[in-house]
């Protein structure tokens, strides 16, 4: 009797410490995804691209990602979009990658850009704006820059110039 | 030490008892006169050790009701910091890092710092809240448990110390021991020896005056015990429960997939996804109604309109294929339609869309042209045009339509033509049309379906020479599809709301068990010719001090209910 009152005793506040557990544990888990930021991990993402093919950024781990969004209603978007084609060709032998995410525009409007600036890297569709809104992106056009291990190494708002994305570029591929 | 526990009458109480639990005689105080401590009966908790080992220690600390009123007003304490400044959630979209310091100056920062912006959320907040949780369940059961047994073991026959030092006493002479001569004073316990026949036969019609009153009475012999409304004893302990439920289903929010809230924006007619579930809700129409100014007659401003009757005609759709990141569209099924009027949310498995806000918006859904010959006025057909999302092909009579370019708002930059934005306020088509009478290959075809751009930008300028044998455009108002409003819509899931409602109910009938009953005993015994009463409850003394006069009343004692307080003396009358 006084041992299975003991065993009921230790049975109960092991329930009682796994409970507490539970819900002091959640305090530090139940934290909003804060805003993604320089020196963070890279959210990971799947969206469809023009392509037709499903893109996921770990997909793209151990190369270094360049994450623009955009969309052609943007004009600054639209005046960096060749700096980037170039800077993809010269450096995508070398393990550099761009994601070009757009913004929720019909898929042929997209298309109709596309063909007509020869983009050659994956576009991809952010139909109801989730990624954007997953990477707080509020001013367009925005740019991460991801090193190979996944990391957010620079965080752009604003045009960029193409000598501004070589630096970058050559930086983190550097890096190994 | 080992602190002899055993009663006179034989029973080996535990540690921690303060009267014994067979015969009530107080193992403490033996001999003194004050009232008897009758919490729990008596009865040692359950987790008074002599030697108790760490588990024992922490069972011990949240065993103690002082460790849980110290505990609830630590809990108090802090909450009340909470509400200092507002907290981070009742914000929609701020960086709380620059919000305080910008808002409050240093203080709201320091706040900020200290982790106060987000108090309910804490760890510490938390670790309190479970702690009192804690100890709830461990005070609970260290002494529901001895107190639910002490109440199943009573005996009738209680110790006269017992009996006599209860906050409701009696004693005196009994009306029919004076009528006989006494024969063996000798007190001998349930001896049924002729001179207390007729003690017998008093205790005995006593029980009858006793159950007339809902007692529930048990005899031995010349002892009585009459007790009534026991179970009033376990509402604060159905109560805590109740709590506990409350506790759990709280803390349940924080299951995956157990809480949501958020709001959203549904322009009418394009289903939207709600994020984090598979649904997609689309806002078929919204209305809104306004009183009209005689209905209204204080208004300050005659101008302002005071709104009726908000209603958004809602369909929910379930995503059952092509969820999720897919390059194919979504398939939708519909799972649910209501017309979502304020307090009459949309209710499907607990996903709850309330109406919230709406604003206007008018905007171009979608056009339906039909393309015609312009010399011969032949009619090759229609084709639905939208300006979300548009298909690439249609096939109109002889006529095959590729669209090639699709602007939502038109413009010119630099000569080129571009898009100023994404929403479809002035959309420009361009098509390759292929077909009879066409170039291999098609012509191109630009199609302006608002009638204002097609003469500002020169849609038959551009069209050319096409434009005089082809035309794309709507025949009336009935081929156009317009959204008009926006309706904003708090979309809301709480799995755990089912169970914070039980937990309430339970706690409520714990509550009224406790409050509108009272545990009554009344305990007599008679040693020889003398009567011994004892009177005990747990609230309003005041009623029970009268019924037991008025019991003793009908048993031809008559007391003065008031004298019940300190020992009884008999009514001189």
């Amino acid at each position: 009797m006084k041992k299975y009152r003991k065993w009921m005793q230790v049975i109960i506040l092991l329930v009682i410490a796994g409970i507490g557990a539970f819900a002091i544990g959640g305090s530090f888990a139940s934290k909003d995804d804060p805003v993604p930021k320089a020196g963070g991990q890279a959210p990971d993402f799947s969206l469809p691209g023009l392509d037709g093919k499903v893109h996921k950024l770990s997909d793209y781990r151990g190369k270094v990602v360049m994450i623009n969004f955009w969309g052609t209603f943007c004009p600054p978007c639209k005046e960096e979009m060749p700096d980037i084609q170039a800077q993809y060709e010269k450096w995508k032998d070398e393990g550099f990658e761009v994601l070009a995410v757009n913004l929720a525009e019909s898929k042929i409007t997209v298309q109709g850009f596309v063909r007509e600036h020869r983009l050659t890297f994956p576009i991809l569709l952010d139909e109801q704006m989730e990624i954007r809104k997953k990477y707080g992106v509020v001013n367009y056009p925005t740019t991460f820059f991801i090193d190979r291990s996944g990391k957010i190494v620079w965080k752009q708002e604003g045009q960029m110039q193409e000598s501004f994305i070589e630096r970058q570029i050559t930086g983190l591929l550097e890096k190994m | 030490m080992v602190e002899n526990t055993k009663c006179e009458c034989g029973h080996q109480n535990s540690i921690g008892t303060v009267l014994c639990e067979s015969c009530g005689k107080p193992l403490f105080d033996e001999h003194g006169t004050s009232l008897l401590e009758m919490r729990y009966d008596g009865v040692a908790r359950r987790s008074q050790k002599a030697n108790p080992t760490w588990i024992g220690r922490i069972w011990n600390f949240f065993s103690s009701v002082k460790v849980a009123v110290y505990l609830i007003v630590i809990t108090l304490i802090g909450a009340t910091l909470g509400t200092i400044y507002p907290q981070e959630n009742t914000f929609i979209n701020i960086d709380p890092s620059t919000y305080y310091k910008e808002t409050y100056g240093w203080t709201g920062h320091l706040y900020y710092l200290l982790g106060l912006s987000r108090t309910y959320e804490s760890w510490w907040f938390r670790a309190l809240l479970f702690m009192i949780g804690t100890s709830l369940v461990i005070c609970s059961l260290d002494r529901v448990l001895p107190l639910y047994r002490a109440l199943s073991n009573q005996q009738v026959r209680k110790h006269p110390q017992f009996i006599l030092r209860q906050k409701v006493t009696y004693t005196g002479d009994l009306p029919i021991a004076a009528n006989r001569p006494r024969q063996d004073p000798a007190f001998t316990a349930n001896g049924h020896t002729a001179e207390n026949e007729a003690a017998v036969q008093w205790v005995n019609e006593m029980a009858g005056i006793l159950r007339k009153k809902r007692y529930r009475v048990r005899t031995d012999g010349t002892a009585l015990l009459a007790e009534k409304h026991r179970f009033s004893r376990w509402g604060p302990y159905i109560n805590h429960i109740g709590l506990i439920v409350f506790l759990l289903a709280v803390l349940a929010r924080g299951i995956p997939g157990w809480h949501m809230d958020q709001y959203l924006g549904f322009p009418e007619g394009k289903p939207v996804k709600i994020p984090g579930t598979p649904y997609y809700l689309e806002n078929e129409k919204f209305s809104v109604e306004f009183y009209s100014p005689e209905e209204v007659p204080k208004l300050k401003n005659k101008d302002q309109v005071v709104p009726k009757k908000y209603e958004t005609q809602a369909v929910l759709y379930e995503c059952v294929e092509h969820c999720g990141a897919s390059v194919e569209e979504p398939v939708l099924k519909e799972v649910a339609r209501h017309n979502i009027l304020v307090n009459e949310p949309l209710n499907y498995k607990g996903l709850m869309a309330y109406q919230f806000d709406y604003r206007v918006t008018p905007q171009l859904v979608s056009v339906r042209p039909t393309l015609k010959n312009k010399q011969t006025g032949e009619v090759y057909g229609s084709f639905e045009l939208k300006m979300n999302h548009p298909q690439e092909t249609y096939t109109v009579g002889p006529y095959q339509l590729t669209l090639q370019r699709y602007y939502p708002e038109f413009g010119f930059e630099n000569g080129e033509p571009v898009t100023k934005s994404n929403e479809p306020k002035a959309p420009a088509f361009v098509f390759i049309i292929e077909g009879p009478g066409l170039r291999q290959g098609g012509e191109p075809y630009i199609y302006f379906p608002r009638e204002i751009d097609k003469v500002n930008f020169g849609q038959d300028r551009i069209n050319a020479e096409l434009g005089s044998r082809l035309e794309l455009s709507v025949d009336s108002m009935e081929d156009v599809k317009i959204s008009q409003f926006t309706s904003y819509l708090n979309i809301r899931v709480d799995k755990a709301l089912p169970y914070i409602w039980v937990g309430a109910a339970i706690f409520m009938i714990g509550l009224v068990m406790g409050i509108y009953w009272q545990h009554r005993r009344i305990w007599l015994r008679i040693d020889g010719t003398r009567l011994s009463l004892g009177a005990h409850t747990n609230k309003n003394w005041y009623g029970l001090r009268r019924e037991v006069a008025d019991v003793l009343g009908k048993a031809g004692i008559l007391v003065d209910a008031k004298s019940l307080e300190t020992g009884g003396t008999v009514r001189e009358s």
